[in-house]
């Protein structure tokens, strides 16, 4: 058994190694995870839509759920404006969740827990939010950095503050998720590692312990995945409707 | 299509009994959890971005170690911002 609590976070070619202009796109197990995730989602949801009845069963009753969430999430946090990002959004939500539900199971591997994974999907929000900011507004979107109310003296201070206020976002927004998830699944390993070395007779604590983590963890994985879903329509709202 | 006037009724009464428990319960609690979660990071992302931000220009400026030690402080001075911001929605949402 691995007694290392990093070594669950090891990524590891699978199959042959594929090179591209110098670029290493090789099959990891963590784009495997990512297929598992995303396929997961697709079938869930297949199932989900395929049987339309008035009285839904459990699986149709809880992807319609989802769907619901996620519709109230965005109206209430982005308004009517956003509607049409709803498709990103909610793949967005459903990915991150399967992501890090996927992760809780055992021997499986949490894409979630690398900073790369969590940055490109931040760094593309990001980057998304500000197009269709200057898309909507023109240049009048760098108001943004501009608060209405600053005597002149102190605004180029300000404006600077804004403007690593803003640069900040896809930073915390990748951190949160990583850092969250990697903290867990290392605690979790590593009380999994005092039930082993502590033996039958004091192994009971620890053990419960892990038991309390994993509900714990469970909580954790649903909560970032929303948490991830609700900062984008956070800063969708922002480029939406400007005011400050 | 035919649905029975009886499980119409029913409906209405169980949706306006899940809309009067659920907004007041579950979904308070999930959201203080979230935005308990969402705090911390807020603060120190942005005094790291700040210090990267001081560092990048130190080395293109040469003004080491001027730029890092400012730009450190204002991205603090960001960093407490987001968090007073944050705090704000926070309590416009209740």
């Amino acid at each position: 058994m691995a007694s290392n609590p990093m070594q669950q976070f090891t990524v590891h070619k699978i199959g042959p190694e594929i090179k591209i202009a110098g670029i290493d796109l090789s099959f990891t197990n963590s784009s495997l995870f990512m297929v598992i995730s995303a396929s997961t989602v697709l079938l869930f949801l297949f199932l989900g839509s395929k049987e339309k009845k008035i009285i839904p069963n459990k699986i149709q009753l809880i992807a319609e759920m989802s769907y619901a969430f996620v519709a109230k999430m965005i109206s209430d946090t982005a308004g009517s404006k956003a509607k049409p990002y709803f498709p990103f959004i909610f793949s967005l939500f459903m990915f991150v969740l399967f992501c890090n539900m996927v992760g809780m199971l055992p021997y499986s591997f949490t894409v979630t827990s690398h900073i790369i994974v969590t940055l490109i999907m931040a760094l593309f929000i990001f980057i998304a939010v500000t197009i269709i900011g200057f898309l909507k507004h023109g240049f009048k979107y760098l108001s943004i950095f501009v608060p209405s109310g600053v005597p002149v003296v102190l605004l180029p201070l300000i404006t600077i503050i804004e403007i690593i206020s803003y640069l900040s976002r896809p930073v915390s927004l990748s951190v949160r998720l990583f850092a969250n998830m990697m903290a867990g699944h290392t605690m979790l390993k590593v009380f999994g590692g005092f039930v082993v070395s502590l033996g039958i007779l004091g192994g009971w604590l620890p053990l419960s312990f892990s038991v309390a983590l994993t509900g714990l963890e469970i909580l954790v994985a649903f909560l970032q995945a929303y948490v991830f879903a609700i900062l984008t329509c956070i800063y969708l709202n922002d480029a939406l409707n400007l005011h400050h | 299509m035919t649905i029975p006037d009886d499980f119409k009724t029913r409906l209405k009464i169980a949706k306006s009994k899940i809309k009067k428990e659920n907004a007041n319960e579950n979904e308070k609690k999930g959201s203080f959890l979230g935005n308990a979660f969402k705090l911390g990071t807020e603060l120190v992302a942005a005094v790291a971005v700040g210090t990267i931000i001081g560092f990048i220009l130190d080395s293109w400026f040469d003004t080491k170690p001027w730029l890092i030690i400012i730009f450190f402080f204002l991205g603090a001075a960001a960093g407490m911002l987001n968090v007073i911001r944050a705090a704000n929605k926070m309590q416009k949402e209740e």
